[in-house]
């Protein structure tokens, strides 16, 4: 039994170990990253593989920050992804949990209408996307950005959402509809809190998509700089015949922390949404 | 019928469903009509509407600029099942899901399994650490990967060289032998996070009392892995194998910032030749683009439909045998 | 209770969609104020200069001086974007009010025909401080109307061999003239490789980047005796023989540029890496030593004095190498960078600015860059600049002719360039597949294309002729051009 034990625990040191050196490898090309921002440009290009710069040029980030404007453009990413997040959990919430458990006219067509996209490719739609815009007014505006990001796509949230809802016991609703509480009143009392995984999955992932969309916010904010998102201003380091390597890898670090302490913050969830709408 | 009858009314009056009319059948579901209604309206603005506009792009011979937009029917169609390039694409992409497809399902669910354990010490840890590439940008991934997998002195090539491997330095993305190989590679490594997450998911819905019921069985931690925890994933495994063939299917700004579709068309993707018709020749072609685009969608779909129902297939066979 | 929820429900998500739609109204954005800031007039300016932003800023400054309430907004774009954000930003309206047409891929002729541009106020002013035969018809003046102007030389090209001093001195190399001929690049480029054992190599070059490979491949092919009529922007189906008309890449001379680059692969002299880099990343790895040899336009020196500014020391010049050391080129005329929009309301204002992208000063302070080389090449000799910079004008100032260009005598030529399909594998594909090894007849592949474009040409003027513009192949041709000389504006009225 005690052998049996550490053995146990042996195999389990071995595994971390292992596990361990995976995954010093697998961010290696991040780190790299982290350490790109903190040379200056011929040092991107000559000390190899090394991560540690010589002395730490830590005025790349001032570059990036203060030049190229990121502390504006972070504020605008900011307000678009949060504004694309909550717009997306709400509309996918609403359909999904009709689809889910109510039996209507059209069903069928609009489950299948949502599947069938799925396989659309997605590298056209900018220039029509574009002319709705613009004939409803919307260019130029953060609103615009985020009904375009929120608008399009996002099936699968909508199919998450529908198979959580399936697996919660119809009884929660029902006695909910005893208590008096109305349609909404049940659902949005009821029913969205118990899909917190899957609002934490869908969160992540909208997060994920919105904050790294680049196409979408350079076509909406030609005409006001002012409302640029960090991926856009991320044009500022590259120009015709040079690219600023160090200030991009410095820009690209300070965008990506935000998305690590999103994920961070919600890892223990965004798995147990997909878990909860997987099952179905 | 009689479910429906049964949910009909949400604090309306209860009503056989037998007798309603149409109109009485859509009032006593009116709150799912107005729950539907954002996506309606939004998915209708921003995605059904660009899919149909494209549509009509594709009969155009249009380069997306001028006002000038011939009708030409479906001379671009004709044209492009004639464009040995577009079938060259179509073979690379299809390639890269073949290979990568079924390696990042199975490796990534090898690592869930590990990843699983609740005694593990540091998983959330390893948990991030597999999950960051997925969210870093992909334009600096191309600078970094040409120092990765420098024919120079690039610690790939070093490694391979030290153990004696290859004689010659591999010129593993100038190369069009080695080129697609690299750039599948970098692929799974940039996306395997969200395969291992979902893999995780579908872990997590096993209870623990199916463990310690095999356990009091006398099931060894192999057994309980074969017999146990393997059956039970399997119906996770179209899904994810799905999503993650969709997910490669477009695979696009990758292999722009790494080799642009080079060297001489090795890794020229669907995707990656559908940008360049469309937005980025010296004669962008708009029209051609787009049906390109409509025709790579329709395969993607048939692709699909036939990957859905050959998985679907194979469980019952196994199941029943 | 289901009157709470139906209030609860619009103020939650209807709201979000109704009141946004309703807010915003239903007026075209196109059609609303572009004016960002209150009382002050806002031109708007996109280019794709951006090692030149100071300079335009300074002028912006200036301007704003002279003209107290009006402010020019700047955006620099990265001409690879650039071309998708104008189409977008014209098909919606809100395009700004100068512009540069990088990425757009069209002619300048079918743009003016397609409306994109505003004639300039005051051309009388822009004309007399230009130098005389600099302006053209279908390249900046249309029907008699004058639209842009050219900003840089027709005299300059982009396979100036730039050289690491120290690396060439060590292998025996001439530092500040480098290699002239072929025969003593590969060589020198072969010593190089020798002495850096695997550290250094003789030659470095973004192979991956086939768009500008394919510049280098017909240069070199000039280089060899290869001579040009050139419809600019219109890339490899813009490229004829004067003489004839007929396209030129099944001659001797691509075969030999061809082979001579085939030649330093086969030699293992490349950079490894070289496969797999564009040109800038190709200049960033040259700047940390690791090749003797790059070929690059003369802004090479200024991005390196700008970014690599510990390696500026190193940096030598010569003249892009050829058979026999004597190369003579042909530059396409210079095209107009900057226009008005036809969208701008500000186009008096605007045309005032551009107007100040002219003259001697203006073209003093364009050197300063290091950039491309400004129209007036004499002001560079009076400029503050890096002497690779003054060496890379001069060369240019002996070794380029002016082109013909078919544009120049019939502007309609541009509509069968648009007519025109794309024929790939294009010379820069070929060129890839041929340094890669995946192609292995040089003679056929480029045979074989150069029929294909032919093939191409002739169906395109069919089609264009057809719908009764006058338009034939013999556009195409200059009986009148010489080899070795310029052709001047004065020739095409012959």
């Amino acid at each position: 039994m005690n052998t049996a034990l550490r053995r146990r625990r042996l195999g389990i040191w071995a595994q971390v170990a292992v596990l361990a050196v995976i995954c010093v490898v697998w961010i290696y090309p991040l780190l790299w990253i982290v350490s790109a921002s903190l040379k200056d440009s011929l040092g991107v290009f000559s000390g190899g593989l090394g991560l540690l710069p010589g002395s730490p040029h830590f005025e790349n980030y001032a570059r990036a920050w203060q030049d190229a404007d990121f502390g504006l453009y972070t504020v605008n990413s900011v307000i678009v992804t949060l504004g694309t997040v909550v717009l997306v959990v709400l509309r996918c919430a609403l359909a999904g949990y009709v689809i889910a458990r109510r039996e209507f006219i059209g069903k069928r067509v609009v489950v299948g209408v949502l599947v069938a996209t799925l396989f659309a490719p997605g590298g056209l739609t900018i220039i029509p996307v574009v002319e709705l815009s613009d004939l409803l007014g919307l260019l130029n505006s953060r609103t615009g950005i985020i009904l375009a990001l929120a608008g399009g796509g996002h099936v699968a949230a909508v199919l998450l959402y529908a198979g959580y809802f399936n697996r919660i016991p119809r009884e929660l609703e029902e006695a909910a509809i005893m208590d008096g509480a109305g349609f909404l009143r049940t659902f949005f009392r009821v029913v969205l809190p118990l899909a917190g995984p899957v609002t934490a999955t869908v969160s992540v992932m909208t997060f994920l998509a919105a904050w790294n969309n680049f196409l979408l916010p350079l076509v909406f904010t030609f005409s006001r700089p002012d409302l640029r998102t960090l991926s856009v201003g991320m044009l500022a380091f590259r120009g015709t015949n040079s690219t600023d390597w160090s200030g991009l890898a410095a820009a690209g670090t300070i965008s990506l922390v935000p998305l690590l302490l999103v994920f961070l913050a919600l890892q223990r969830y965004f798995v147990e949404g997909v878990a909860g709408a997987v099952k179905s | 019928m009689s479910t429906m009858t049964r949910k009909a009314p949400a604090g309306g009056r209860l009503v056989p469903a037998r007798r309603r009319g149409l109109a009485a059948r859509i009032w006593a579901e009116r709150w799912s009509y107005v729950f539907l209604l954002p996506t309606v309206v939004l998915f209708g603005m921003y995605t059904i509407w660009p899919i149909v506009s494209g549509l009509y792009y594709s009969l155009l011979d249009w380069n997306g600029l001028g006002a000038e937009r011939p009708f030409i029917g479906l001379a671009n169609y004709r044209e492009a099942f004639g464009d040995p390039l577009f079938w060259k694409s179509l073979g690379v992409t299809l390639l890269i899901i073949a290979v990568t497809v079924p390696l990042r399902v199975a490796l990534s669910l090898l690592v869930a399994l590990v990843l699983n354990n609740p005694r593990l010490p540091l998983a959330k840890l390893f948990r991030t650490a597999l999950f960051v590439p997925v969210v870093t940008t992909t334009a600096i991934i191309g600078v970094v990967m040409g120092f990765i997998f420098d024919p120079a002195g690039g610690p790939v090539n070093q490694l391979l060289l030290d153990l004696g491997i290859v004689d010659q330095p591999v010129d593993f993305l100038g190369d069009p032998a080695t080129s697609l190989w690299t750039v599948m590679g970098v692929h799974m490594w940039k996306w395997f996070g969200i395969t291992l997450v979902y893999w995780l998911a579908a872990l997590q819905t096993i209870p623990v009392t199916v463990y310690e019921a095999a356990r009091t069985d006398g099931a060894g931690g192999w057994a309980a892995l074969r017999y146990v925890t393997l059956p039970m994933l399997k119906p996770f495994l179209i899904i994810i194998a799905l999503l993650t063939a969709i997910e490669t299917m477009q695979i696009f700004d990758l292999v722009l910032t790494m080799t642009n579709g080079g060297p001489f068309f090795s890794t020229l993707t669907t995707e990656v030749y559908i940008y360049q018709q469309a937005f980025a020749g010296t004669t962008p072609r708009l029209g051609y683009g787009a049906a390109l685009g409509v025709l790579f969608g329709v395969f993607t779909l048939v692709f699909a439909a036939i990957q859905a129902v050959g998985l679907r297939y194979a469980n019952r066979v196994r199941s029943s045998s | 209770m289901t009157v709470l929820g139906r209030r609860r429900f619009l103020g939650l998500s209807g709201a979000a969609l109704a009141g946004v739609l309703g807010a915003s109204g239903c007026s075209r954005t196109s059609q609303q104020e572009a004016v960002t800031t209150a009382g002050a007039d806002v031109i708007r300016w996109w280019d794709h200069f951006q090692p030149l932003k100071p300079l335009y800023e300074r002028m912006f400054a200036e301007y704003g001086k002279a003209h107290p309430g009006t402010r020019v907004e700047h955006v620099v774009y990265n001409p690879s974007e650039m071309g998708q954000a104008l189409q977008l930003a014209f098909k919606s309206n809100q395009i700004a009010d100068v512009h540069t047409v990088a990425g757009l891929g069209s002619s300048e002729a079918a743009l003016v025909a397609g409306g994109w541009f505003s004639p300039l106020a005051d051309p009388d002013a822009i004309r007399a401080k230009l130098p005389a035969d600099s302006l053209l018809e279908g390249l900046h003046v249309f029907d008699g109307k004058l639209y842009t102007f050219p900003v840089f030389t027709p005299r300059q090209y982009t396979t100036l061999t730039w050289i690491n001093r120290e690396l060439v001195e060590k292998a025996g190399g001439d530092p500040d003239a480098g290699p002239a001929t072929w025969d003593e690049f590969r060589a020198l480029a072969a010593r190089i490789t020798k002495d850096g054992g695997g550290r250094a190599y003789g030659w470095i070059q973004g192979l991956q980047f086939q768009e500008r490979m394919q510049t280098h491949v017909t240069e070199l092919a000039m280089s060899a005796g290869a001579a040009f009529a050139i419809i600019p922007g219109a890339g490899e189906m813009g490229l004829v023989d004067p003489r004839t008309g007929d396209y030129p890449y099944a001659s001797e001379p691509f075969v030999q540029a061809l082979e001579f680059l085939l030649s330093l692969v086969r030699d293992k002299v490349v950079f490894p890496a070289s496969t797999s880099l564009d040109a800038r990343t190709a200049r960033a790895r040259w700047a940390t030593g690791v090749a003797g040899m790059f070929f690059d336009g003369s802004w090479n020196i200024g991005v390196v004095n700008g970014q690599f500014k510990q390696f500026a020391g190193k940096v030598g010049v010569g003249p892009v190498p050829s058979p026999d050391g004597e190369p003579v080129l042909y530059g396409a005329p210079a095209q107009g960078q900057l226009f008005v929009s036809s969208k701008s309301r500000h186009v008096e204002a605007a045309s005032e600015l551009l107007a100040r992208c002219t003259g001697p000063e203006f073209s003093r302070a364009l050197a300063g860059y290091m950039d491309q080389v400004p129209l007036d090449l004499e002001a560079v000799a009076t400029a503050d600049v890096h002497p690779t910079y003054k060496r890379a004008v001069e060369l240019f100032g002996r070794n380029v002719r002016l082109a013909p260009s078919p544009v120049s005598r019939n502007p309609a030529v541009t509509q069968v360039i648009s007519e025109m399909k794309e024929q790939r594998p294009t010379l820069g594909e070929i060129t890839q597949g041929i340094l890669s090894g995946e192609i292995t007849d040089i003679g056929k592949s480029l045979r074989e294309h150069n029929g294909k474009l032919t093939a191409e040409r002739e169906r395109a003027t069919r089609v264009v002729s057809g719908k009764g513009v006058r338009v034939s192949l013999d556009d195409w041709a200059f009986p009148n051009w010489k080899r070795g000389e310029d052709y001047t504006a004065e020739m095409y009225r012959q």
